[in-house]
C-alpha cells in the first residue's frame, strides 16, 4: 500500500533525525532566521491585517484566474513577448529546450525558480547539449554538489560556512580563504563569466500582475536582474497561480514575502518584467517567453476545500517553523517543495504516492500559524490523510486494533480483563528485554524511547485499595 | 510546438472555468487598502535618510546643483580606472563634465560593458518607508545600468521622494510604465546574499556599493 516513496522518507528521517550535526547547523541557520524575521515583523503597525489583505488579495486572484491570466497575456504579447501554456511538466520542459535548440542556445543562467525544479527542466537542457549555471548562491552550491535544493528559500542550508570552502576549493580556481566575503567573492568571479556569455536567462516569477501585464522577481543577490538583463533571450517559467489583480497589491506582498521569507523590509531588487527591450531602451533581451504552467494546479482549485493551498506565495517560512521540518530536513522529503506546504501540495502535483507526507506531522499548526496568506496548512494536512484512508483504506493492523478496542470498550469487564492482560503482557515482556523490539506492539515509539515504568497495579485496583482509607 | 500550446490554453482555461464554475470557492471579499498595516511616516525625508543608513546605501544629500556636482566628481575620483556608464540625458551630460578624464559610455551608445567600473543613472522616485529607488528601463538607461557594475551612482532631488511602495506603485501608473518601459526595478540597497549560513554578505552578483545623491 505504501509505495517506494514513502519507504524512503522514512529510512532517511530516522537517519537525519539521528544526526546531531545536522540538526546543529539547521537550529542554528532557523535561530538566525527567526532574530531576523521578529525584527522585520516590528515593522508593521499591523502583521495581521497585513496578512488578512494578502489573502483577500491571493482569494480574489484565483476567483477570476482565467480573467485574470489572459489579462496579462495580452499585454505581454502587445510587446513583443510570447505566452506559452503547459498542461503538464513534459510540454513546459520541451518547449524550452526546443527554443533554446532552435535558436542555437550553448549556455543557459538561471535564477532561481522552484517551478524548474518542480518540472525537471534542467536535466532535459542538460541532454540537449547545453551547460546550464544556477546563479543563486544557494542553487549554485547544491548544483556543484549535484543535489537538489534543501529547502525552497535557503537551497544549501544543511551545509556549514567550512563544507562551503571544501566544495568550492574542489571545484573552483581561485579560492583563498573560506570566511564568508571570500566565500561569496569567489562564486561572484565564477558566475560573471557565465552571465555574460550565456545566450539565455531563465527565471520565475514570485508573482503575475494582472492589470500591468508583468511579472514579478525578487532577489537579494542581483543574480535575477543579470539573468534577465543581459543574455539574448529571456525566458520565464511560472505556475498559473502566482496571480496578483493589480499592481499596487505588491505594495503588502512584496514587503510581507521578504518579512516571511528573511525578515528583511523589502527584497533588494524587486523587479517587474513585462517584455523584450521596446523602442528606446538601451539594452535588454530580445526576445522575452513566459512559460505558465499548470500541472495539476487547475486541479486543485476545483478542489474546494484544499483550493486556498494556491495562495502560497514560497516564502518558507512553514519549513522553518515545522518541528517534523527541523528535525528530518528538507532532502527526506524527497520532493521539489518540502516541510508542511510540499506535504499538503506534493499529493496534488505528484499523486497519492506522497499521501504519507501529511502523516509525517503532530498538527501542532505552527505552520498555520507563521503562514502569511493565512492557508491553514495543518487542517489541509489532515483532509490529506483523511483522502488517503478514502482511497487506499487503512493497513489491516489499524482496522484490526480498533475494531478489538471497540469490542473491549463496550463491556466494562472485558474491558477490565484484556487491559490487565495487556499490562501484565507488557510487564513481562519489558523485564525480558523485549522492549522496543519487534514482538513489541509498541515498538514505533519505545525503539527510540524508554517506555515508561509500567505500574503493577491498573488504576481501579489502586482506587478500590484506597476505599477503606477515605 | 504552436499547436500544442493552442490546445494546451485551451484546455488549461476550461479547466479553470470548469473549477470556478462548479465548486463553491468563497466569494471575493471587498479588498480593505492598506492603511493601518504600516506606521505613518510622519517625516519621509528623515525616514529615507534612515532606512539608506540600514540598508546599506551610500546616500549624500546636497543643498545645490554646486554640491551636486563636486559630490558626483569626488565619488568618480575614487573609483578604480576604468569605463564609467551614464544614462544619456542632458541632465547628466551637464553634470559630469568634470569625470576625471574617466572613459564615460553613454547609454544611447549601447549596453554597460561588463567591465566598467561605475553607472551614473537618474530614478524614477525614491521611496521614504523602505530607503528604495525606483527605476525604468525606459528612463534610467535601461536594465544594466542599474546592476552590472559594482558602483551604481544615482543622481535624484528631494522632490521625487514618496512616502510609500504604494505611491511609488501608483506612480509607476500614472507615467503609463507598465506600457512603455520593459523592466522596472525598486532597488533596496546594495545586492548582498545570506545563503551561507543565514549571515548577511554584502556585494553578491549585483553593485557592492550604491550611492545617491540627493539635492535638495
Amino acid at each position: 500500500m505504501r509505495g517506494t516513496a514513502a519507504q524512503e522518507f522514512l529510512r532517511q528521517s530516522v537517519e537525519k533525525t539521528a544526526d546531531l550535526e545536522h540538526r546543529r547547523i539547521i537550529r542554528w541557520n532557523i535561530d538566525n532566521y527567526d532574530t531576523a524575521v521578529n525584527r522585520g515583523k516590528s515593522r508593521f503597525a499591523d502583521w495581521q491585517a497585513a496578512r488578512d489583505r494578502c489573502q483577500q488579495v491571493k482569494r480574489e486572484a484565483l476567483a477570476r484566474l482565467d480573467d485574470y491570466l489572459l489579462q496579462f497575456e495580452k499585454q505581454v504579447v502587445a510587446r513583443g513577448g510570447k505566452v506559452f501554456w503547459a498542461s503538464n511538466s513534459e510540454e513546459a520542459r520541451n518547449y524550452v529546450t526546443e527554443l533554446a535548440v532552435a535558436r542555437g542556445v550553448k549556455r543557459i543562467v538561471k535564477s532561481k525558480s522552484m517551478v524548474t525544479e518542480e518540472i525537471h527542466l534542467s536535466p532535459a537542457l542538460e541532454k540537449a547539449g547545453i551547460e546550464v549555471w544556477e546563479t543563486d548562491l544557494g542553487e549554485y552550491i547544491v548544483q556543484l554538489r549535484n543535489e537538489p535544493p534543501y529547502h525552497i528559500v535557503t537551497p544549501a542550508m544543511h551545509l556549514t560556512r567550512l563544507q562551503i570552502a571544501e566544495l568550492f576549493r574542489a571545484k573552483l580556481p581561485d579560492v583563498t580563504a573560506d570566511d564568508h566575503q571570500s566565500l561569496v567573492a569567489a562564486a561572484r568571479r565564477a558566475l560573471r563569466k557565465a552571465f555574460f556569455s550565456s545566450e539565455m536567462g531563465i527565471s520565475g516569477a514570485n508573482f503575475i500582475v494582472a492589470d500591468a501585464g508583468m511579472i514579478a522577481i525578487s532577489t537579494n543577490e542581483g543574480n535575477g536582474r543579470l539573468c534577465t538583463s543581459v543574455p539574448r533571450i529571456h525566458v520565464a517559467v511560472t505556475g498559473i497561480e502566482k496571480v496578483v489583480p493589480r499592481l499596487q497589491d505588491l505594495a503588502v506582498l512584496w514587503p510581507v514575502l521578504a518579512t516571511a521569507g528573511t525578515g528583511q523590509p523589502i527584497t533588494t531588487y524587486s523587479t517587474l518584467i513585462g517584455g523584450p527591450r521596446q523602442p528606446g531602451e538601451a539594452d535588454g533581451p530580445e526576445e522575452f517567453h513566459v512559460v505558465l504552467v499548470d500541472n495539476g494546479r487547475s486541479q486543485l482549485l476545483a478542489d474546494p476545500e484544499q483550493r486556498e493551498v494556491l495562495h502560497c506565495i514560497r516564502c518558507g517560512a512553514c519549513l522553518n517553523a515545522c518541528p517534523v521540518f527541523r528535525h528530518v530536513g528538507g532532502h527526506s522529503y524527497g520532493t521539489t517543495y518540502q516541510g508542511p506546504i510540499g506535504s499538503v501540495l506534493t499529493p496534488h502535483l505528484r499523486g497519492q504516492d506522497f499521501n504519507h507526507l501529511s502523516f509525517a506531522s503532530s498538527l501542532c499548526g505552527a505552520c498555520a500559524e507563521v503562514c502569511p496568506v493565512r492557508i491553514s496548512l495543518h487542517h489541509h494536512l489532515l483532509e490529506n490523510r483523511r483522502n488517503a484512508v478514502r482511497t487506499a483504506g487503512q493497513p489491516w493492523k489499524e482496522g484490526m486494533g480498533f475494531k478489538l478496542w471497540s469490542w473491549a470498550m463496550r463491556s466494562a469487564s472485558r474491558y477490565r480483563v484484556l487491559t490487565g492482560l495487556a499490562r501484565r503482557a507488557a510487564r513481562i515482556l519489558y523485564s525480558m528485554g523485549y522492549e522496543g523490539s519487534w514482538i513489541d506492539p509498541a515498538a514505533a515509539w519505545t525503539a527510540y524511547r524508554a517506555a515508561p515504568a509500567i505500574p503493577r497495579q491498573s488504576f481501579r485496583q489502586w482506587w478500590e485499595s484506597q476505599d477503606g482509607k477515605r | 510546438m504552436e499547436s500544442a500550446s493552442q490546445s494546451s490554453r485551451e484546455a488549461i482555461l476550461a479547466r479553470i472555468r470548469a473549477a470556478l464554475g462548479t465548486s463553491a470557492g468563497a466569494p471575493s471579499a471587498p479588498v480593505a487598502a492598506p492603511g493601518g498595516i504600516f506606521p505613518p511616516i510622519p517625516n519621509p525625508l528623515e525616514r529615507f535618510v534612515a532606512e539608506c543608513a540600514a540598508n546599506f546605501t551610500e546616500l549624500t544629500v546636497t543643498a545645490n546643483r554646486v554640491e551636486t556636482v563636486e559630490v558626483l566628481a569626488r565619488i568618480l575620483h575614487e573609483l578604480p580606472a576604468g569605463e564609467i556608464y551614464v544614462q544619456d540625458i542632458p541632465e547628466l551630460r551637464e553634470l559630469i563634465t568634470r569625470a576625471d578624464g574617466k572613459d564615460v559610455t553613454w547609454s544611447s551608445q549601447g549596453p554597460p560593458a561588463e567591465a566598467c567600473q561605475a553607472t551614473v543613472t537618474q530614478a524614477e522616485a525614491l521611496v521614504a518607508m523602505t530607503g528604495s529607488i525606483l527605476v525604468s528601463s525606459l528612463g534610467c538607461g535601461g536594465r544594466g545600468s542599474s546592476v552590472v557594475a559594482p558602483c551604481h551612482i544615482v543622481v535624484a532631488r528631494v522632490q521625487q521622494l514618496v512616502p510609500t511602495i504604494e505611491q511609488a506603485l501608483a506612480l509607476v501608473k500614472e507615467r503609463g510604465l507598465p506600457a512603455r518601459s520593459s523592466f522596472v526595478g525598486l532597488i533596496t540597497g546594495c545586492s548582498r546574499t545570506a545563503d551561507i549560513e543565514k549571515l548577511l554578505v554584502i556585494g553578491a552578483h549585483g553593485p557592492r556599493r550604491l550611492a545617491v545623491v540627493l539635492q535638495q
